[in-house]
């Protein structure tokens, strides 16, 4: 075709033509809002219902039948969960661990994906199924003796590293075979003409990298990120296993002993969940994009 | 008259040999392989020795007791009930999320206003943490003031225990994981939606075919690749439950939540029985890879290329 | 009875972009008419529109006489062939072609027959068990084609079928095409960019620019009657040389220079020859315009001389001062860059066309000596 298909606001749809059907009256607006909005609440209501109680005192959570709306919002739930636990230490450690743990990959994976997208080694070939391998294989063969690892780290080189440090969080995650697999199929796709040109040049091969290959490659670093950040904020059971110590939770695992201490006092751990979930929601909403890119492209290439 | 290609006055073997590809390829990937071989390899390897040995993560003795531990693990009736528990489970929560997410990603796959903002809303369970959903869910569906029980009571159905009932704990944990897992899913089939060109559509259209003949014909078949990779990705997900189960029922009531994970989790870091755990680890690894070899296999038969 | 009636037919897009504005067009029943113009002209909104792809603004449609404007794609009784194939991926080439017959309920063994028989018909009947990823770009597109025969339509609508294949195979499709309706006189409307096809494959031809018709006629109509400068300068490969002149006492003036042709009335007026028509002559005599040799293009059977003509001194509003004219000539021509030469204007083959609309006046003036 040779003109586009310019957009209509409503009703024009690949899968509903336009012209299937004449309807019989016409709506100001196209009936698939009928179906979405319903459906989006649907999988949003969760969510606002944790909102809803966060903001209510315990009289009215714990009423039958439940109240939709606070009378006056009782935002006295988030400080007193504030106070009830370290968030501010949950928090930092998160940020801490997920920043560490990004660069790590980052750096890490680009120079690995690099080496194996350009560079003819000896050993290659085997070295990269070998790496790969290990994506088979689930974390809970690994974790007993990533703890034992990790263990010997603390005990050996350095406490940070070792047990009930949040060191230890970032160590075993500091590279990933998947960012190495993801980054090395993007770098195979930035033409080689463009490095050989720069080698011709003068330009090492780490200079290539870095000059030419990682500019290019922004959309793709990106989209790692938004998945290596994802994983990394919400991993749970690697934390639980490693951190004991309140001061050096993640907010996962500080969620979880925050929920232990407060069971049933709903509305304040509706506000802990609130300002636990937060800071994803926005990172999300703000990088939605290569959120979508990062499962779309592992999805769709297998 | 022959070109000649100007040397480096400083050009040695030394120097050919720091520059050359197999040196700068082995410096490139030695912080990934370090890392990766650390603690990606060199772990297969020592849990597979566990296997073998018994041991409590504390006290380094740690003696032999050859497939013991195997064996410990066929006899075992809390075992064999996690496997059960995590069949159903899969059972259910991988069509359940692919279902869900195929309509979604059906309805939303149009041009109309507002539909960044239904989409960021299917999307946006992806972002909610394990333990956020699981304290999410455990009000939303408490016996006395949850949303989903006074919904029931409305209608006229008495109050549901959920979580706290032995036989429905598992079906809600499976509703409650198809919900987070809503937003993948959804992405993934979107993503194949959209790869379906227009003309099929149109040619289609122009053959005769209704909108709903269309999509079962011409769309639904053309998934089969994004079909392919959630059914994988979602089982071995499946197969390794965990985080959720101990945000809400911490393998109860009565066991009846207590997933292959769980166990495991309990008797390697709640009981310190690491090399039984190991051995189990290894046992759910293998299922894995086997699960997987089989769905790969099937699907040569039905995926069409495009 | 399967005409294909346009009548006034609009359609405007949000943000007053008209892409067609009040097309006018009737195809008769088993004619072969084409589309031809640039991108954005229309062409393929037109088609959209009459497949039920698209909805008009305003405006009717009618198929066998019947208005179609409300009908879904489906119930038009029309077959298309894109420009991408469009075919199934997932089914072969069997099942594509049997789609539509099964979407209309067909029996079984009516579909086999005809899917067969079509088959034979474009040669794809090894090709049956295959799917789409299989073939090579030529046989999709005998597939393509395939699947709007076998369905037997009121009207065949094709849009550019022929442009994603390479050049010798373009040709031969061509060919293939013109038979093909020969045999099977169906209504057809073709859309294509390509002039050439056009004018070849036309039975009529609707020149369209800017979602209007420019003229619509047959190639022999288009080719020696265009209706104005964007048809004169848009059909012909080189295409027509058009240069500003003004005529003064009945006298028209090229660059100054005047040329002994009488033409009526007096004012700034466009002039086209055909670079076939104008001849070349070494030395430029009085009657003649001159010109200087830019470059030469040899092609074997003739040689095209990209001349410069000097416009100045004409007061014509934005005239530059040189315009490029290109002259085709016998093979062996020998011209140096910078030659100056004569070109002479025969006046039979001389068009006039208003400076300002393009329009053309009557296309032959008067011309004495």
């Amino acid at each position: 075709m040779t003109t586009t298909e310019l957009p209509d606001t409503e009703g024009a749809a690949p899968q509903t033509l336009s012209t299937d059907r004449r309807p019989r009256f016409r709506l100001p607006f196209s009936p698939w809002h009928l179906v979405l909005i319903p459906l989006t609440f649907l999988l949003i209501v969760p969510l606002l219902w944790m909102l809803i109680t966060s903001l209510e005192t315990e009289g009215e959570a714990n009423r039958f039948p439940p109240v939709l709306l606070p009378e006056r919002p009782r935002f006295a739930n988030y400080s007193e969960a504030w106070a009830a636990a370290p968030f501010g230490h949950f928090f930092v450690n998160s940020a801490l661990v997920t920043l560490v743990v990004l660069a790590s990959n980052l750096i890490v994976c680009s120079l690995a994906g690099y080496a194996f997208a350009r560079i003819r080694f000896l050993g290659r070939g085997a070295l990269f199924v070998t790496l790969m391998a290990t994506l088979m294989v689930p974390f809970q063969v690994t974790m007993i003796p990533v703890f034992l690892i990790v263990k010997w780290f603390g005990d050996n080189v350095w406490a940070g590293l070792g047990i009930d440090h949040i060191g230890a969080l970032m160590l075993p995650n500091l590279a990933t075979a998947f960012g190495i697999f993801f980054l090395r199929q993007f770098f195979q796709t930035v033409p080689v003409e463009l490095e050989e040109a720069a080698r011709v040049d003068g330009t090492s091969r780490l200079g290539v990298l870095f000059k030419i290959v990682l500019p290019l490659s922004l959309p793709a670093m990106s989209t790692l990120a938004a998945l290596t950040v994802l994983t990394s904020w919400n991993d749970f059971l690697w934390p639980l296993i490693v951190i004991t110590s309140q001061d050096q939770m993640t907010i996962p695992l500080g969620l979880s002993y925050f929920q232990g201490a407060h069971r049933v006092k709903w509305p304040l751990l509706m506000a802990a969940n609130v300002m636990s979930l937060l800071p994803m929601l926005l990172v999300f909403v703000g990088a939605q994009r290569y959120f979508v890119q990062s499962v779309a492209s592992t999805g769709l290439k297998g | 008259m022959p070109a000649r290609v100007a040397t480096s006055p400083r050009s040695s073997v030394l120097g050919r040999i720091i520059r050359s590809d197999n040196v700068s390829g082995w410096a490139l990937v030695s912080p990934g392989v370090v890392l990766i071989g650390i603690f990606g390899l060199l772990p297969v390897l020592m849990s597979l020795q566990l296997s073998f040995q018994k041991s409590d993560l504390l006290t380094p003795e740690t003696p032999w007791v050859g497939l013991e531990n195997y064996r410990k693990l066929a006899d075992d009736p809390v075992f064999v009930e996690a496997i059960k528990h995590t069949i159903i489970y899969t059972a259910l929560f991988v069509p359940g999320t692919m279902l869900v997410g195929l309509l979604v990603a059906a309805a939303m796959n149009r041009s109309l206003r507002f539909m960044s903002v239904y989409r960021t809303a299917a999307y946006i369970t992806m972002a909610v943490s394990t333990i956020s959903q699981g304290i999410i869910f455990l009000w939303l569906t408490d016996r006395d003031y949850g949303l989903v029980n006074a919904g029931l009571r409305a209608v006229g159905i008495p109050s549901q225990s959920f979580l706290a009932s032995p036989s429905q704990a598992l079906f809600v944990i499976v509703a409650m994981t198809i919900w987070g897992w809503t937003g993948f899913s959804v992405i993934v089939y979107l993503a194949a939606l959209q790869g379906v060109p227009a003309e099929l559509h149109e040619a289609a259209a122009i053959d005769g075919a209704s909108a709903f003949t269309r999509f079962r014909t011409i769309t639904v078949p053309l998934l089969g690749p994004a079909n392919l990779f959630l059914l994988v990705w979602l089982t071995i997900n499946a197969l390794q439950l965990f985080d959720e189960v101990y945000a809400t029922t911490r393998g109860g009531p009565l066991r009846a939540t207590t997933v292959i994970v769980y166990y495991l989790w309990d008797r390697a870091f709640v009981h310190f029985d690491a090399g039984y755990a190991a051995a189990m680890a290894y046992a759910l690894f293998v299922v894995i890879l086997v699960i997987t070899a089989i769905q790969f296999r099937l699907a040569r038969k039905h995926v069409h290329s495009s | 009875m399967a005409e294909v009636e346009f009548r006034d037919v609009t359609r405007q897009f949000p943000g007053n972009i008209v892409a067609l504005k009040g097309l006018n067009l009737t195809v008769a029943d088993g004619e072969f008419l084409i589309l031809v113009g640039p991108s954005g002209c229309g062409k393929s909104t037109a088609l959209r529109l009459l497949a039920g792809l698209d909805k008009p603004t305003s405006g009717e449609i009618r198929i066998g006489g019947t208005v179609v404007n409300g009908l879904a794609p489906g119930q038009r009784d029309i077959a298309m062939v894109f420009q991408n194939y469009a075919l199934y991926p997932h089914m072969t080439v069997y099942r594509n072609l049997a789609y539509g017959l099964r979407q209309r309920r067909t029996p079984r063994a009516e579909i086999e027959r005809r899917v067969r028989e079509t088959a034979e018909l474009l040669q794809i009947g090894e090709l049956l068990d295959r799917k789409p990823g299989q073939l090579s770009g030529g046989q999709r597109q005998r597939v393509a084609m395939g699947r709007a025969l076998v369905r037997k339509p009121q009207a065949f609508l094709l849009d550019e079928p022929l442009s994603n294949l390479d050049a010798k195979l373009r040709n031969q499709v061509r060919g293939d095409l013109k038979r093909l309706h020969r045999e099977l006189p169906v209504t057809s409307i073709y859309v294509t960019h390509d002039q050439v096809e056009a004018m070849t494959l036309g039975d009529r031809l609707c020149v369209m620019s800017n979602g209007e018709v420019q003229q619509i006629g047959t190639t022999d109509d288009i080719y020696n009657n265009p209706a104005n400068t964007f048809v004169a300068a848009f059909m012909g490969s080189p295409p027509m040389n058009l240069v500003p002149a003004v005529i003064r006492s009945g006298i028209l003036h090229i660059g100054g220079e005047a040329v002994t042709m009488v033409a009526s009335p007096d004012g700034p007026v466009t002039v086209g020859v055909r670079p076939e028509h104008l001849q070349l002559h070494s030395t430029c005599a009085d009657g003649m315009v001159p010109a200087r040799v830019d470059f030469v293009e040899p092609l074997g059977s003739h040689v095209l001389v990209t001349a410069l003509v000097d416009v100045r001194g004409d007061d014509l509003p934005g005239a530059s001062a040189e315009t490029r004219v290109i002259v085709q000539a016998p093979a062996g021509t020998e011209l140096a860059s910078g030659n100056r030469i004569g070109l002479a204007m025969p006046p039979e083959r001389t068009y006039f066309f208003d400076a300002e609309t393009g329009d053309v006046r009557r296309s032959r003036e008067r011309i004495s000596l």
